[in-house]
């Protein structure tokens, strides 16, 4: 038996042809979406790897340091690092912020780690390029997506910096590439103050017989340097030693500190359920249109050609064609146009990935499943058509 | 001569009470295996009807067919597997040739024995020298739309043949072609008639093939009045 649907696909295949293609398309949209998210959670999971923590001890009842504000002071790391089970804590800042960079824009996550030793957590893991921070004043390394480059100078605040090194994968679950400063460069920049403001606050201090007495000018001097200084953190990052439990590390921690402790787990639900969970749903949202616009397309198309075809149905049918012969051609060719559908909308995916200014991450398991979901809803598409070839009446073939 | 066809008091209507079209109002007809008979009427005389009801493609009301020895309808009857029927005992000629515009002319005819499961080589044998046959097989690789009229209408028929179906039901199978074309195609039929023992039923309303028939039905007001009539061969009538 010949392949009823395959000759009429021939037989119009240019038509046909377009029809996937732009089925395709869309189809490419939708995995994109799928990438989009898959992104995410994977830029997610990259943040919480990429800082080499165990444990986040971040300032008491918030959901720092990436979902809330979190502010501690950077000594609570010393008692940390005398417990039992911890094997290195380091301060770390955060701050998003825009950089301008050859005339443009850049946003980027600054983050203040520390850089004396290496290998304390909050440290980019692993170098493209050039090298980590060795001095502790006015170098950085950044990743690559920020698109700076080695020997470029950038300007943090009132500070420029320059690119020593380079990292990559180095995102904040925003996606914003991150750029590595020292701690102590990075609370300047933080908690930085614009001149006039440290005019006016020195006025303030001088004008305080308190912070100002008389006859004693070197109090005011110690006051204006605290005010002009910060050494606050947003978390405390810890590693714990390999045989020591996370769990009772943190529990060790909540008891002896005034801090909120997170484990790897509770910062992977805090990040994917609380914070990427609206977008998720946002994402979600938008498959479920365009699953039912591409049925909607699929369904009118072949609905089109079969009544195009109702003619020869009819002389099908009269001649002896079964039902299911019919059917089968219909449905066939449904899948037919799935089949392009998903092998263009898969290539397309591929091809316009990289040009997403946010990661987007096309799983293997996520083409396999949106295989099967093109084929369902062409298989559903499919039957209005079907519904209409079986009413057709063989009689009409015979006419008046 | 053997029985092909026979029809017995055969009533179809259409519809029921007020409304009510009596089509077929007890019709009786017999065609012989290899002959040719035509059927002429005026229009809304009943014919197509009488085509659907013997191709199995609507219920008749009542009375009975049989083709060969085979009950198509009869009293006791129950509806079964009408498609297989129609595939295996009837081949159908129309007005125009209604190819299946997406299959090229070999397999247009090749599809009927593929249909009834023959293998392709098979059946692409069985409609090439049935093409060949009807002078057509040099157009075997052509599309449909392709082909002449009168090309067409052989390919038609070589499709109508090739299951050798013991019943051809022809309607107005020479109405789109010329006199020396018409007259070709139901010397084709009556040839194709002796050659495979067929029953074949031509209606038409084509004065000009009409005295070529040497038995003829005249169906008014849903009943058949049969003629004799002197046979015009197609030859002489050129
Ligand atoms: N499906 C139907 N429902 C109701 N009445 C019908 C139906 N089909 C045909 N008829 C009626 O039955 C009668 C016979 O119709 P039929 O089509 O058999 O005529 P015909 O002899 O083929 O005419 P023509 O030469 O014009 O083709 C007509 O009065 C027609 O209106
Ligand atoms: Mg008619």
């Amino acid at each position: 038996m010949i392949s009823l649907a395959g000759r009429d696909i021939l037989h119009g295949w240019g038509k046909f042809v377009l029809t996937g293609v732009g089925l395709g398309l869309l189809i490419g949209v939708t995995l994109s979406m799928a990438g989009v998210y898959r992104g995410m959670i994977d830029d997610a999971q990259a943040l919480l790897d990429n800082s080499g923590a165990d444990l986040w001890v971040v300032q008491k009842d918030t959901l720092g340091p990436y979902a809330e504000p979190s502010s501690l002071n950077e000594d609570t790391e010393r008692p940390i690092r005398a417990m039992a089970g911890v094997d290195r804590a380091a301060g770390v800042t955060y701050l998003t912020m825009q950089i301008a960079h050859e005339g443009t824009d850049v946003r980027v996550m600054v983050v203040g780690a520390e850089v004396a030793v290496p290998g304390e957590p909050g440290q980019p893991p692993h170098l493209l390029a050039g090298r980590r921070i060795v001095q502790g004043h006015y170098e950085a390394v950044a990743d690559v997506k920020t698109g700076f480059a080695i020997g470029d100078r950038v300007k943090v605040r009132r500070n420029s910096y320059r690119i020593v090194g380079l990292t990559s994968r180095m995102v904040s679950s925003g996606g914003d590439p991150m750029l590595f400063l020292s701690l102590k460069d990075a609370q300047d920049a933080q908690f930085d103050k614009d001149s006039d403001a440290i005019v006016r606050q020195r006025a303030r201090t001088a004008s305080s017989p308190v912070l100002n007495p008389p006859g004693n000018p070197a109090v005011a001097e110690a006051v204006n340097a605290v005010q002009a200084s910060s050494n606050n953190v947003n978390a405390v990052l810890v590693t714990v030693k390999p045989d020591a439990d996370a769990g009772q590390v943190a529990a060790a921690i909540r008891r002896w500190q005034r801090v909120t402790v997170y484990t790897r787990a509770d910062m992977e639900s805090i990040l994917i359920d609380k914070m990427i969970a609206n977008s998720a749903r946002q994402i979600g949202m938008f498959l479920v249109i365009l699953a039912i616009v591409s049925a909607a397309i699929v369904a009118f198309i072949i609905y089109t050609m079969t009544i195009g075809k109702i003619r020869e149905i009819a002389v099908l049918k009269l001649i002896g064609t079964r039902n299911r012969t019919i059917a089968g051609m219909i449905l066939q060719q449904a899948l037919g146009l799935g089949l392009i559908g998903f092998a263009v909308g898969k290539i397309a995916a591929s091809f316009w990935a990289p040009f997403f200014p946010k990661y987007v991450l096309l799983l293997p398991a996520d083409s396999v499943r949106g295989f099967f979901a093109v084929m369902a809803i062409c298989s559903l598409a499919s039957l209005l058509a079907i519904h209409a070839a079986l009413k057709v009446d063989p009689a009409e073939a015979i006419g008046g | 001569m053997a029985e092909g066809i026979r029809i017995e008091n055969l009533v179809k209507t259409y519809g029921s009470g007020d409304t009510a079209v009596h089509a077929l109002r007890g019709v009786d007809m017999s065609v012989a295996k290899g002959e040719v008979v035509g059927l002429i009427g005026p229009s809304g005389s009943g014919k197509s009807t009488l085509l659907k009801c013997l191709g199995a493609v609507i219920e008749p009301t009542s009375g009975r067919m049989t083709i060969g020895d085979r009950v198509i309808y009869d009293d006791r009857w129950k509806a079964g597997d009408l498609t297989a029927l129609r595939r295996d005992l009837i081949g159908f000629i129309f007005q125009a040739p209604y190819l299946i515009p997406f299959l090229d002319v070999i397999d247009n005819v090749a599809l009927l024995p593929m249909l009834a499961g023959k293998p392709n080589a098979q059946a692409r044998k069985e409609a090439r020298d049935l093409l060949e046959a009807l002078d057509v097989a040099h157009r075997a690789a052509a599309m449909p739309s392709q082909l002449s009229g009168g090309e067409q209408q052989r390919v038609s028929i070589a499709r109508a043949l090739v299951n050798r179906p013991p019943v051809i039901l022809a309607d107005e199978p020479t109405a789109p072609l010329d006199s020396v074309r018409a007259l070709a195609v139901v010397d084709l039929l009556n040839s194709m008639a002796k050659q495979f023992d067929t029953a074949i039923i031509v209606v038409t309303h084509d004065e000009k093939i009409i005295p070529t028939f040497r038995r003829l039905y005249n169906i008014r007001d849903g009943v058949t009045i049969e003629e004799e009539r002197g046979v015009l061969k197609a030859q002489a009538a050129k």
